[in-house]
């Protein structure tokens, strides 16, 4: 933070869990910026202590599980080694396998050019942008790597926010007169881009021919998922302060934006909000993907409830969200069955984006900390909030915007790394979803190489009961995630029917998959 | 800057008032307790004018409570004005301080709880805002603005009984677009579609301006399954928060004498259309921030749209001397220009709008369309094409593109270009417009292509209403296709549907066009200069 209050100042860091060196636990990645203006590095409010540091780091996760279960959780900075060398005002990544030899890549989105890192699968990454054709100059925030055309290689969605250059940031002000950060629509929307992966370790720039140039907006969250249940996946962006799109792929490599007749484009009241995290997810368990996004104080999150053909109803008042999220900034945000009840719960992170103007009067540098919440799914289309029960990591108040979420520890319940905006990393653990029964899944190629995004799991327990779970990597904010599919079995530790939905709409069948460990079920070897 | 010493009432006075407290009504929480100190937070980053302001209140304040003679009521309003300030300039602890001691003081006030109520819906506090205007309603249970704000955040709460409140508010005043609106969407909360489809019409019917209402009215419909009215409601739907009257809010609206804040009643009046009250807002703003830019330039543009050129000329000039490489001044002092037939000096300002932001796509079209206009359709093409690439939304792009390559005789290349936009934006009816001339008309015979005109007018007048320029367009194709019969009688119509449009000049143009479809002569011109089209 330069105390100039240039715009992108307010947006990062993303982060992201995935596994780099194949080893089976979740390694992080986080982005990195530096100093905007022309004020030198030693004037910012919180100056890096080593300034060679200001580039994206890559941390390799050491964990030890003892034969008596316990785990130990370390991790090594392996920036130097890995070679990666993600300088400039980072804001967030997506992971995936573009080149499918079985070593997850990484796509770093920038204030400037974005960087595409090949994974070399020997723990070094190769800068290929200018090869592939992915720089994709701009600001962008989102973005994800994802199948649309089904060929099973993944292509690559990236959301840009709005035309802005450093010099020409405009200087906004809170109405007392003090110095503040700007609205987004101070700035005019870039398009996003959707690129189409050739196979051959290049990209074409495929948006104005799959429709996508014709309406765009302020980008900052993307979730991909078949919204509609024709099998094919879609994309859904949130944008900031204008109307949110729902992508419909329309199976001959265009999409369709439905979003305003479907109901998932703008609050209850018709409003456009300022929509920055999202993630999809079954979480009245009838089989399809419901939407929620986080918003500004005072606007309250969406959730947005799918009958299935991916027509949408906004329902967060009647869920009981409503009200506890209206105090605050939602940014980073996530389903995840928090304590493998059977139902997703919801974890947002938080963070304002305006000062204070108390705080400010208060000489606090920084005036923009908020906690993050926790919502616990009762069943019956309802949640609670459960965030003073969750301890006090979830009661510190930081700047948090990216979250990346998924099993640090392998022990069947999803974690949480958070990037705060000018603050530490934080690593949260859960320790709840252990105390019930779980099934992992890792859903792979048919070469078992990777991990195929999109690929949907009913999961059919003992008694009769089906949830639905997606691998994923992309949703929240500017972050990737753990794509292996968890789902909570509740009190019951029988074996599982899994019933596998591949990205490319074939259907397979596996029995007796056990609980509380991680299967991996390769495309094909099923019935 | 230190903090000021907290303002604290003298103990018999507050011995007084707690008193008070417990002879008054008691509308709320009798164990609130004493009051609680006021401090005027660091004024250091608010605006002198703020400075003063709250300066002033606090004064008042001290005034008030160290005035022995104060009588209860006149203490609480006295907390309650430094409160309203406060909350103006965005102190909202130190207001919501101010507000409790002064409900404390003069519990039966409405005023305190109401503007508690508002604080906390600012904060985002939902349950202590519902509970202040609970409070409120019990001491004026017939006031519509608390029943509607009730209303909504009782909705926000999902409570079905949130339509009580509605139905109260529209039983003291039936056609509060505000209770309307709310009553509708309680309505289409629990899918009750008829009572929600009843109330959002009729709050639309009193108030078609109030766009918001066009949303919740199409997710009515949707629900009743009537997908075209849906889809009629969403092409109208518009931003903005349909309130009540609210004379309190107004009042605190209208307090702060800060720079920003007359910019944003400025805007706000901009919005609603009332550029006088904008002018103003942007007068005040100048007033106290002489060398702000952007101030300049929105009274400019007030100025402009209140079709005062000569002024809104002068505070463009007076946002380029403080500011010269300021771009949307440049570019609003350009098209001002443009407007008034200065071509020259146009240009050069959209040009300093361009250097100054090479992003900014209005400016790029209108420099684009100033060079075409003025015989420079070379040099505008790289405007149209870099506007395209910002922003491929915009339409004018491209079309100005194809307008300038048949300005410049490239008749393919336009053709080539109106035909990839006829696909990419279906919605559009002005490429395919210009399609239909120019193959209808093009001078070069490699262009023109009657049947291919012929098949597009077919679409357009499937879709379209008849008019001057259909009924034209029709006829040139009809021509091109050696039917001048059929060119004739569709000329005529294009006659008769202009003469009652009071412009000569086209009645005259269409009628030179007649006598050459009589004489079996076909259009050369695919555009005039008066066409829709390309003005």
């Amino acid at each position: 933070m330069s105390g100039e209050f240039y715009y992108p100042e307010i947006m990062p860091p993303g982060v992201a869990l995935f596994d780099y060196d194949n080893d089976g636990d979740l390694d992080v990645f986080v982005v990195q910026g530096e100093m905007l203006g022309s004020a030198p590095l030693d004037r910012a409010f919180f100056p890096p202590r080593d300034p060679a540091s200001l580039r994206g780091r890559l941390f390799r996760n050491d964990l030890h599980i003892a034969a008596d279960g316990t785990r130990t959780l370390h991790f090594t900075d392996v920036t130097e080694r890995s070679g990666i060398d993600a300088r400039g005002y980072g804001m967030g990544v997506a992971a995936g396998d573009f080149d499918n030899d079985g070593c997850i890549d990484l796509y770093v989105t920038k204030l400037g050019s974005n960087q595409l890192l090949h994974n070399n699968c020997d723990g070094t990454f190769t800068d290929v942008t200018k090869a592939s054709g992915t720089a994709s100059p701009g600001w962008s925030v989102s973005a994800a790597f994802v199948d649309y055309d089904r060929d099973g290689w993944l292509d690559l969605f990236v959301g840009h926010y709005v035309n802005y250059r450093v010099e020409a940031n405009v200087k906004c002000f809170g109405l007392a007169g003090a110095r503040d950060y700007c609205p987004p629509h101070m700035y005019p929307a870039q398009p996003s881009r959707l690129y189409h992966n050739n196979r051959d370790g290049t990209f074409t720039d495929v948006t104005a021919r799959a429709g996508l140039s014709a309406e765009f907006g302020p980008a900052l969250g993307v979730a991909t998922a078949d919204f509609n249940g024709d099998g094919w996946i879609d994309l859904y962006v949130a944008n900031d302060g204008q109307p949110n799109q729902l992508w419909i792929n329309q199976r001959d490599g265009t999409f369709r934006n439905t979003a305003l007749p479907a109901g998932a484009a703008l609050g209850a009241q018709g409003e456009a909000k300022s929509s920055m995290g999202v993630d999809a997810g079954d979480f009245d368990n009838d089989g399809d993907e419901d939407l929620i996004v986080t918003e500004l104080t005072g606007q309250g999150v969406d959730l947005f409830v799918n009958n299935g053909s991916g027509v949408f109803e906004e329902q967060s008042a009647r869920a009981g969200l409503r009200e506890p999220t209206l105090p605050f900034t939602g940014f980073g945000a996530a389903w995840l069955d928090v304590d493998n009840d059977g139902w997703l719960d919801i974890v947002t992170v938080n963070g304002a984006v305006t000062q204070s103007v108390e705080a400010a009067a208060r000489q606090e540098r920084f005036a923009l900390r908020q906690r993050k919440q926790l919502f616990r799914n009762l069943g019956g289309g309802r949640f609670e909030d459960a965030t003073s029960r969750t301890g006090p990591a979830f009661a510190r108040a930081e700047v948090s915007r990216g979250a990346a979420f998924g099993d640090v520890d392998n022990d069947g319940a999803v974690d949480v790394v958070v990037g705060n905006a000018s603050g530490p990393l934080a690593l949260l653990i859960n320790d709840v979803g252990q105390r019930r029964h779980w099934v992992g899944l890792r859903l792979v190629s048919a070469d078992g190489r990777r991990d195929m995004l999109g690929a949907r799991a009913a999961i059919v327990r003992a008694d009769g009961v089906t949830v639905w779970r997606r691998a994923r990597a992309d949703g929240s904010y500017a972050s990737a995630n753990d794509p292996r599919v968890l789902a909570g079995l509740g009190d019951s530790n029988q074996p599982v029917t899994v019933r596998v939905t591949w990205p490319n709409g074939r259907t397979e069948t596996w029995t007796g998959i056990a609980a509380d460990r991680y299967t991996t079920l390769r495309q094909g070897t099923g019935r | 800057m230190t903090r000021r010493a907290p303002i604290r009432a003298a103990s018999a006075l507050c011995a007084v008032s707690m008193v008070i407290a417990c002879r008054a009504p008691a509308a709320h929480d009798a164990g609130r307790g004493a009051l609680r100190p006021v401090a005027l937070p660091d004024l250091s980053r608010t605006a002198e004018p703020v400075r003063a302001q709250l300066r002033e209140g606090e004064a008042r304040l001290r005034r008030a409570v160290s005035g022995s003679a104060t009588a209860p009521s006149d203490l609480a309003g006295a907390y309650g004005e430094f409160g309203k300030l406060l909350m103006a300039a965005e102190f909202r602890e130190e207001a919501e301080i101010c507000f409790h001691d002064a409900e404390t003081l003069a519990p039966g006030d409405f005023r305190w709880p109401y503007y508690l109520a508002q604080l906390y819906r600012a904060r985002g506090e939902a349950a202590q805002s519902t509970a202040a205007l609970e409070r409120a309603l019990q001491l004026r249970p017939r006031d519509v603005a608390v029943l509607v704000w009730l209303g909504n955040a009782y909705l926000d709460q999902a409570r079905y009984d949130a339509q009580s409140l509605f139905d109260r508010a529209l039983a003291e005043q039936p056609r509060t677009v505000a209770a309307l609106y709310g009553s509708g969407r309680a309505a289409l909360a629990r899918a009750d579609y008829a009572r929600a489809a009843q109330d959002l019409e009729q709050a639309l019917a009193i108030s078609p301006r109030d766009a918001a209402i066009h949303y919740p009215l199409a997710m009515t419909y949707r629900g009743l399954g009537q997908t075209d009215k849906a889809e009629a409601h969403l092409r109208l739907r518009g931003p903005g928060e349909v309130r009540p009257p609210d004379p309190l809010m107004l009042e605190l609206d209208a307090m702060l004498e800060s720079p920003v804040a007359y910019e944003v009643r400025g805007a706000q009046a901009l919005d609603k259309g009332d550029w006088k009250a904008a002018e103003a807002a942007f007068r005040k703003g100048v007033e106290l921030a002489p060398a702000e830019a952007s101030l300049h330039h929105k009274l400019g543009t007030a100025l402009f749209l209140d079709s005062d050129a000569r002024g809104a000329t002068e505070q463009f000039e007076a946002a380029l001397r403080l500011s010269p490489r300021f771009a949307k001044a440049h570019y609003s002092l350009g098209v001002l220009l443009a407007s008034s037939g200065r071509t020259a000096d146009a240009l050069a300002q959209l040009t300093d709008a361009v250097r100054d932001d090479p992003t900014y796509v209005e400016a790029r079209l209108r420099l684009g369309d100033v060079l075409r206009r003025s015989g420079r359709a070379s040099e505008a093409l790289p405007h149209y094409d870099a506007a395209a690439a910002l922003d491929p939304r915009v339409t004018d792009a491209p079309l100005g593109y194809a307008l300038a390559m048949a300005d410049l005789h490239r008749y393919r290349e336009s053709r080539d270009r109106l035909a990839d936009a006829v696909k990419r934006y279906p919605q559009q009816p002005v490429f395919a417009h210009a399609l239909v001339r120019l193959l209808a008309a093009a001078p070069d015979a490699g262009v023109r292509d009657g049947p291919a005109a012929l098949a597009l007018m077919r679409d357009v007048l499937a879709r379209e209403p008849r008019g001057v320029g259909v009924d034209e367009m029709m006829a040139m194709t009809q021509a091109e296709i050696g039917q001048f019969g059929d060119a004739v009688t569709w000329q005529r119509e294009a006659i008769a549907a202009a003469q009652p449009l009071g412009r000569p000049e086209l009645v005259q143009r269409l009628t030179a066009g007649l006598h050459r479809y009589e004489t079996r002569q076909p259009c050369r011109t695919p555009w005039f200069d008066d066409d829709d089209l390309v003005r």
